[in-house]
């Protein structure tokens, strides 16, 4: 107990005087890299200008936006817009949909990275590992648009998905498996992991070639088995990398897209298809009502933010690991 | 956030593009319209009642957006667009929306932004810009300065007003023609000629007919060179559910088309026209087709290409849509000659009771071209407009050069054989070349069959060349019908719509309407697909639910906005007094 008031003590009195020291070395240190902080003012103006100015545009969400109007003789309605969004049951339904599909979206895009990457290094024959890491990227670069039609095609009445499952016997007949509401978000997440699952797996690999060779060699001195040295070498090597890419992953939950939505779905699963921003589209700039697309997209940045954060201060606090 | 971004990069793209058009001005409207005022006195000696020989034709540049794609568009440097700039000193800098975009985003952006073309084709969009202000009013520039535009107009200047309250004139109707006569029917149900010819050309009026036709052929003919023959097929990938699942119910029970809403002829009451109890029957019909095995278990599944490629393959015997929605696919058939598998048209109905409305008449009542306040000089592209709307532009843009592409012969304007080759078999190459057909959006124009004062038809299709191009299948199959035309099939005479098209008719962009509009599209578009698959004692329980769900997101509050303004509408179109 004294010991700690103790240490605590010294720790409140050492405080300030190191945040002196930190501020005339800071100013040193200006003055010393003084060519490398006017090479990247440019950045600073760049960034400013097209992720800071465009917030002002947010003043939108306050008003009865109308295009013909300049800034001072726009009407201001206050919170009106958000409370139309919270009292409009298809905005949970969106909000539902885009949280579920990011979820599964997310939860699959840590595990089968992972996994892929720690089975390819586990390949002992460099060529076999290198052809399958470049086939397994490949259909990163494929678009949407057509990994949207090739899905189709495969789940079709006549696909080949519903012709396996009839030659095992699984199914008496065919299913039409994307005119099936409950599936659709399964369908999503299965696409998604079709198409970036070897992307992903990429920067794991990088991760576990830095990890040290001779951890390995005392471990098999030791005695470990594979799945030992995957289990106490590889993954805690790269538990890191992992951490940053699941924070920031959180933050993006909100923001998905909805190419993949708009292009897999059909009017028959719309209900467990629409996302927040084809909401936003549909119901803002689409039919001209600005102020609620810009209430829509505020609303996601807002919680965007509180996500990341919140996942971030989670992880501070239990891994003793941050991001920021 | 990132929707944010992206637009502030299309704006900052558009304004890019807007700043390096030579037209693109700093000068505001008030400056605008003080050169127009100070301008008209000095111009020439050039009288209000100007003709145009007395036209100044300076180079001028107007940049100009348009809410069609145009793929084939060419800077004017096609033949037709050298003539055109001789002759006017206008050079058109444009713009066009991609795929079948409609200009919907990126108009959205213009009015957000402020920063417009100096001359627009805005279609549905033309609201979102009146609202903004951006729109001037042409009714004095034509009075002034377009003794051809008045011409054509003739007594239906109110069509061209925009609303009761506001009688402004913000376009010139430009996307149809006036006085047009229909020479060909290329809509209805379809049905593949094999189909006919092997049945013995039987009698199609009712949807009974359409159904025993399809299912006598596929009982005889399960397979088609290998593949299961489909015996119906519709489109249901994003709005062209509209034109093959929803439109057909209204075609078929005797309505014209006004949209997504039926109005009462008599009281002029307006409401969605899934509300009509024949439609119900005819939804229920479909609902039949489906649980019979002959409408296609993928209809609401698959994409516009799974659609079109099977269409192509030529084993889908019946069709309910648009000559232009599955032309790509025809057009594959036409090119291997498999012209037994083209499609003829049927104006089809629930029952007896009903007539096909698809030829109804609307009048002049088109989306046109509109002049912005960011143009800075409005006489001059009015009067721009006005020469193309000349007799002498209209056969220019119809017909080409004389001597190039068509030959006066004994009074008679001809097309040459090698130049109609290259016009049928090669368009999209003629059109970049020559520019025949890439103006049509910018000039007030004559429909098919109206002839000039030579006794020569303004537009390059009559009957005559109608004919010609049916392939000798689509002949025989006629033949049997004994029609010359698919046309001959379909009712004639019927009474032209005091209301024009309703889906010409810009609702308020303000307030509650475009929201309930876009609930209610959201609540049909899923659900009109439940109730087709549902079960056939099901559907019943599932359309009464839809027609719930659409009151309870505001159906009727809708309709009767909509009703008030069709009555305004048809008040300002005939001069009638209604309550």
């Amino acid at each position: 107990m004294e010991t700690l008031t103790a240490a605590q003590a010294s720790q409140t009195k050492k405080r300030p005087k190191k945040t002196k020291t930190n501020k005339r070395s800071f100013l040193k240190d200006l003055i010393q890299q003084k060519y490398l902080y006017l090479m990247s003012i440019p950045f600073v103006i760049w960034l400013f200008v097209f992720n800071y100015y465009p917030i002002w545009g947010w003043t939108m969400a306050f008003q009865n936006y109308k295009p013909a109007r300049t800034f001072g003789e726009q009407e201001w309605v206050g919170f009106d817009n958000f409370v139309r969004l919270f009292h409009d049951d298809q905005f949970y339904l969106v909000l539902r949909n885009t949280l579920a599909m990011s979820g599964m979206g997310l939860v699959a895009g840590l595990i089968f990275p992972i996994l892929f990457a720690v089975l390819l290094n586990e390949v002992k024959s460099m060529p076999f590992k290198r052809i399958t890491q470049t086939i397994s990227y490949l259909p990163h670069f494929v678009s949407w648009v057509v990994v949207a039609g090739i899905v189709t095609s495969l789940l079709s009445l006549d696909g080949i998905v519903n012709d396996i499952l009839m030659w095992l016997h699984l199914i008496d007949e065919p299913i039409q498996i994307m005119a099936k509401e409950h599936w659709f978000w399964g369908v999503v997440t299965g696409s998604d992991i079709w198409k970036e699952t070897g992307w992903n797996a990429i920067i794991y690999l990088a991760a576990i070639t830095g990890i040290d060779k001779e951890l390995y060699e005392a471990a098999r001195v030791d005695g470990a088995g594979r799945f030992r040295q995957i289990w106490n070498i590889t993954l805690p090597g790269i538990r890191s990398t992992i951490m940053v890419l699941f924070v920031m992953n959180i933050g993006h939950l909100l923001a998905t897209g909805y190419e993949k939505q708009m292009l897999l779905g059909n009017d028959l699963v719309s209900d467990y298809s629409q996302v927040l921003d084809l909401y936003a589209l549909d119901y803002g700039i689409k039919i001209a009502h600005f102020s609620y697309g810009t209430a829509i997209s505020m609303f996601t940045s807002v919680v965007s933010i509180l996500l990341l954060f919140t996942a971030n201060g989670l992880f501070k606090k239990f891994a003793k690991e941050s991001i920021m | 956030m990132k929707l944010r971004s992206t637009q502030s990069l299309s704006l900052l793209t558009l304004s890019g593009v807007l700043l390096l058009s030579a037209c693109s001005s700093n000068n505001n409207n008030d400056e605008a319209a003080g050169n127009s005022a100070s301008e008209a006195p000095s111009t020439s000696s050039a009288s209000a009642s100007a003709d145009s020989g007395a036209m100044d034709t300076t180079p001028i540049t107007f940049s100009f957006f348009g809410a069609d794609a145009s793929p084939n568009w060419n800077n004017m440097q096609d033949e037709i667009g050298k003539v055109i700039t001789e002759k006017t000193g206008v050079t058109i800098n444009a713009e066009y929306d991609i795929a079948s975009g409609g200009g919907e985003n990126k108009i959205a952006l213009m009015a957000a932004s402020g920063q417009y073309p100096d001359i627009i084709f805005a279609k549905g969009e033309l609201g979102k810009l009146v609202d903004a202000g951006a729109i001037i009013d042409l009714t004095d520039l034509i009075d002034k300065y377009a003794p051809n535009l008045k011409k054509l107009i003739g007594e239906n200047t109110n069509r061209l007003k925009y609303s009761l309250d506001d009688q402004s004139i913000y376009s010139i109707p430009t996307n149809g023609g006036v006085d047009q006569q229909y020479f060909d029917a290329t809509g209805g149900f379809e049905v593949q000629l094999r189909v006919l010819e092997e049945l013995g050309y039987p009698e199609i009026k009712t949807v009974q007919d359409f159904e025993n036709v399809l299912k006598e052929y596929v009982a005889k003919h399960p397979t088609t060179d290998g593949q299961p023959t489909i015996p119906l097929l519709l489109n249901a990938d994003d709005w062209k559910s509209m034109i093959t699942v929803t439109n057909p119910a209204f075609i078929a029970t005797g309505a014209p088309d006004d949209g997504e809403y039926y109005v009462d002829p008599t009281t002029y009451e307006a409401k969605l026209h899934y509300k009509r109890p024949e439609e119900r029957e005819y939804f229920k019909w479909l609902n039949h087709m489906y649980n019979e095995g002959l409408l296609d278990k993928d209809t609401f599944v698959q994409k516009d290409d799974q659609y079109q490629a099977k269409i192509a393959s030529g084993r889908v015997l019946g069709l309910i849509s648009q000559e232009w929605e599955y032309g790509n696919a025809e057009n594959a058939l036409k090119a291997a000659g498999k012209h037994e598998y083209t499609y003829g048209h049927f104006p089809v109905t629930l029952n007896d009771q009903y007539q096909d409305h698809e030829l109804v008449s609307a009048g002049i009542d088109f989306s046109g071209i509109s002049i912005t306040t960011a143009n800075k000089d409005p006489i001059r592209t009015i009067k721009f407009l006005d020469w193309l709307a000349s007799d002498e532009g209209q056969v220019l843009l119809n017909w080409g050069i004389e001597g190039v592409h068509y030959n006066v012969e004994n009074g008679k304007r001809v097309i040459p054989a090698d130049v109609l080759d290259k016009k049928v078999n090669d368009n999209s190459n003629f059109m970049k070349t020559t520019g025949i057909g890439l103006y049509t959006t910018f000039s007030m124009h004559y429909g098919d069959g109206v002839q000039d004062s030579t006794g020569n038809y303004y537009t390059t299709n009559f009957p005559d060349q109608i004919i010609a191009s049916y392939s000798d299948a689509e002949k025989a199959a006629l033949k049997g019908y004994n029609a010359t035309t698919w046309k001959d099939l379909w009712p004639t005479d019927l009474p032209v719509k005091e209301w024009g098209a309703l889906y010409n008719m810009q609702a308020p962009t303000d307030g509650d309407y475009q929201v309930i509009y876009q609930k209610t599209q959201d609540i049909i578009r899923k659900s009109i697909p439940k109730a087709i698959l549902a079960k056939p004692e099901e559907f019943d329980k599932t359309y009464d639910q839809f027609l719930a769900d659409l009151d309870k997101a505001g159906a009727e509050k809708m309709e009767s906005i909509y009703t008030g303004l069709v009555k305004n509408r048809v008040k300002l179109f005939t001069g009638k007094d209604i309550q």
